[in-house]
């Protein structure tokens, strides 16, 4: 059975928005849960973070990189599968003053879920911070996650919108002035997750971060999205995707999906000479 | 006593033609070849192959009427008792059951049973010739799920149909078949046969809900609550890494990711089909069972310039099939035996580059009864290879178990089951790898039948 996209449309030069009928996914979609499409019969198998679901639709952020975003982007008005809700959703309780972080397309889809579901919870001060590299990147108002937060912060990297800065920074600052922030959910760009665990490590804050890798079955049965917590092998389809970011073992987390780049290169040219994307 | 002829062989493809593709090995039988087999049978009065045979096929009049020209009836009496023969008369380790215990080992030539199964089954499949199912009608008929679209859940599933119930399945993968179609190659069974299999238990009125993972977007509890009773058919697809250093290095696959990527999304494909799967010149695969066989084979056939099979013991204790190990030897496979893997080496950037080794010697025999390989200190070296694929053996699926607190299981997760292969969960029934740990198609498919007759009588009272 394939499901309709009912809408699309761009987000900035890079991303663009789809929303799909996926009702069994919608029906149960908690925050923190991800779900596994594909484009067409031959396709592969993604990992996609689900902004928001509602009315047996989902809403997703999408890069346009790499053969099957750039396909959807352009030609397809269907998805052959959308899958799940797969992975743990996030522990969905009071917190007390809980930040949530992004820097990248589907960090920015989580820190929508993730304010929306925590701040429903009485007790607590939902902070989002989302950083884009310049004002002309920052998406629509539309879809940002204002509208779902206590506290909300807009910052670019050089300033040309919102607050200065990348929000590692900011948090580091405030938390320099001794404020009491109790947990940080982050997604994004890996290095800068990496990075974010480092700086919050000092402060004691509990930081849980999505460990974004390539996966195939996202049902445990394949390994391809193996990951080392606490030198620990976990599999970030069924035992995350979000790991304590003080426990991950960035250096494999960083380099394992680099793995099939050079394949996907070619794929991404040869769809592209032939029009497909 | 005439002398005995000896085994019709079976044509196969070439060897320089069929590494360079996916289809199937043997080509089998045709019909004066299976008959000419079948004649060689001496029909014994007590006929040692069938008792062999983990489902007990009755084996001796199957070739009696194959060698009969009686197709059709060889055919339907084989199905009486193996659900899918076309699939088991190509993957069962047939040297160590029903060919294994025929009176002429003694000669080095038994019967092909295997060969002459897979005939009977695939001359059903051209001609169009089904076995009938009757599905008694009930006004209120009993509902019954039955969980992992593997050998166990569909003949549990299609024998459950034949008694009335009106079955559905769920199966986590966007294709139904479980190892059949994601772990076995085409080479050695072809998907064809797989989908034909299917098609006719859908046909039968099986409703196969894909993308139902149960215990993550369907909840074991939901299905208790709306089903008279439950198979559990969830298999053991966990992959096993090693836990050696190196292993978090590019380059490093579980045969499972790897076998997965080839056959379920047909990396071979690439890029028409969208999975990419990345191959090295040179390719080590780590055990040496069926599953490393099928890895290696795959590699070749992917372009791998050279692929060796990395094993502490010698091939003779391997658990391979027997023709398998046969067809990767022709093909070029490099056996590196009595040799164990310590550690996996890298380059700068973080991709495979070697396999460091130390030399085993055979000792006593373990639990498996074979020797214990032993490491011979001091004669550490490394193997250059780029790609590792790990194949040794997999563990039940802790996705589905942590759901499911209440179901009694042994420490490494496989389900307990009683003699009439119910779980400590009334109700709930189980078969197939997941409670075996692995173990092959044809348990698989046994154990789903019986417990589709135990459930049958559970339900009924009995
Ligand atoms: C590469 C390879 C080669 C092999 N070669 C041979 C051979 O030559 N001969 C032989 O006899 N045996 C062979 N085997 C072993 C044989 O395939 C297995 O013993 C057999 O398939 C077990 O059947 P099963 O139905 O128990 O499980 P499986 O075939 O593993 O099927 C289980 C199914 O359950 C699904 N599932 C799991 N959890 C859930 C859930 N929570 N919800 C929904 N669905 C779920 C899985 O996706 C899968 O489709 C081989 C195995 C492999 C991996
Ligand atoms: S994607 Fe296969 S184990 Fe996680």
């Amino acid at each position: 059975m394939s499901h309709k996209i009912t809408r699309k449309m761009d987000l900035n030069s890079a991303d663009f928005y789809v929303e799909v009928e996926a009702p069994l996914v919608a029906e149960r979609f908690k925050a923190g849960n991800f779900t596994i499409l594909r484009s067409n019969p031959q396709g592969e198998r993604i990992p996609m973070s689900i902004m928001k679901a509602e009315d047996g639709k989902i809403a997703m952020f999408i890069k346009k990189l790499g053969k099957t975003s750039m396909e959807l982007y352009k030609t397809l008005d269907t998805f052959e599968n959308v899958i799940g809700p797969m992975g743990n959703p996030i522990d969905i309780k009071k917190y007390g003053n809980v930040v949530v972080a992004s820097d990248l397309v589907c960090g920015h889809a989580e820190n929508y879920a993730i304010c929306e579901a925590l701040s429903a919870v009485e007790g607590n001060h939902v902070i989002s911070y989302q950083t884009y590299p310049t004002a002309d990147e920052v998406y629509p108002d539309e879809v940002l996650a204002d509208k779902v937060c206590d506290e909300y912060h807009l910052t670019t990297e050089d300033g040309s919108r919102g607050e200065e800065g990348h929000y590692i920074d900011l948090l580091e600052e405030r938390l320099e002035k001794g404020e009491k922030i109790d947990v940080i959910f982050a997604g994004g760009a890996l290095p800068n997750l990496q990075e974010l665990g480092e700086m919050t490590k000092a402060y004691n804050v509990p930081t849980i971060v999505t460990v974004r890798q390539i996966m195939v079955d996202a049902s445990g049965m394949c390994g391809a999205c193996r990951v080392f917590i606490d030198g620990e092998m976990k599999l970030a389809c069924i035992d995350g995707p979000m790991f304590d970011a003080h426990k991950v073992d960035w250096e494999s987390a960083l380099r394992r999906p680099n793995m099939f780049v050079e394949k996907e290169t070619v794929a991404t040219k040869l769809c592209k000479e032939t029009g497909r994307c | 006593m005439a002398k005995l002829k000896p085994r019709v062989p079976v044509r196969e493809q070439p060897v320089e033609e069929r590494i360079h593709n996916f289809d199937s090995v043997p080509y089998g039988y045709n019909e004066e070849e299976a008959i000419a087999e079948a004649q060689r049978c001496i029909q014994c009065p007590n006929p040692t192959c069938e008792t062999a045979c983990p489902v007990n096929i009755k084996i001796k009049d199957m070739i009696h009427f194959i060698a009969q020209k009686q197709f059709k009836e060889a055919f339907l009496l084989t199905k009486e008792d193996d659900a899918f023969p076309a699939c088991t008369g190509r993957v069962c380790p047939q040297e160590d059951q029903c060919e294994g215990a025929c009176i002429l080992v003694k000669t080095g030539q038994p019967i092909s049973i295997g060969k002459l199964e897979g005939f009977a089954a695939d001359w059903a499949r051209k001609n169009g010739i089904k076995e009938e199912i009757k599905v008694p009608s009930t006004s209120k008929p009993k509902k019954a799920a039955v969980v992992g679209s593997g050998p166990a859940g569909l003949a549990c599933a299609a024998d459950l149909r034949k008694y009335g119930y009106e079955v559905t399945m769920f199966e986590t993968l966007h294709q139904a078949g479980g190892v059949l179609e994601y772990g076995i190659p085409n080479f050695r069974l072809p998907k064809d046969i797989v989908e034909y299999e299917l098609d006719a238990l859908e046909e039968s009125g099986v409703e196969i809900k894909l993308n139902h993972t149960v215990g993550q977007n369907i909840g074991f509890d939901e299905l208790q609550e709306e089903y008279d009773a439950i198979f559990l058919g969830t298999g053991a697809g966990a992959p096993r890494f090693m836990g050696i250093e190196g292993e978090k290095l590019n380059g490093v696959y579980s045969a499972n990711e790897f076998l997965i990527r080839a056959n379920l999304m047909k990396a071979s494909l690439f890029p028409d089909w969208d999975t990419p799967i990345m191959v090295g010149d040179k390719v080590g695969v780590i055990g040496a069972g069926n599953v490393a066989m099928d890895a290696a084979r795959t590699a070749l056939r992917l372009g791998a310039k050279e692929v060796s099979i990395i094993y502490r013991r010698k091939m003779d204790f391997s658990p391979a099939r027997a023709e398998e190990y046969e067809h990767a030897k022709e093909e070029g496979i490099i056996f590196q035996e009595l040799v164990n893997p310590v550690k996996i080496v890298g380059t700068d950037r973080g991709w495979v580059k070697g396999v460091e080794v130390v030399n085993m010697k055979l000792g006593d025999k373990d639990s498996s009864g074979r020797p214990r390989p032993i490491p011979v200190e001091g004669t550490e070296h490394i193997i250059e290879i780029d790609t590792v694929i790990e194949a040794l053996g997999t563990m039940p699926n802790r996705l589905f178990l942590s759901k499911a607190p209440e179901l009694k299981t042994d420490r490494k997760g496989i389900i307990i089951t009683d003699e009439n292969l119910m779980t400590s969960i009334p109700g709930v029934f189980a078969g197939g790898d997941a409670i075996s740990g692995g173990a092959t198609v044809i348990l698989a498919l046994g154990e789903g039948r019986r417990a589709a007759k135990a459930m049958h009588d559970y339900i009924e009272g009995k």
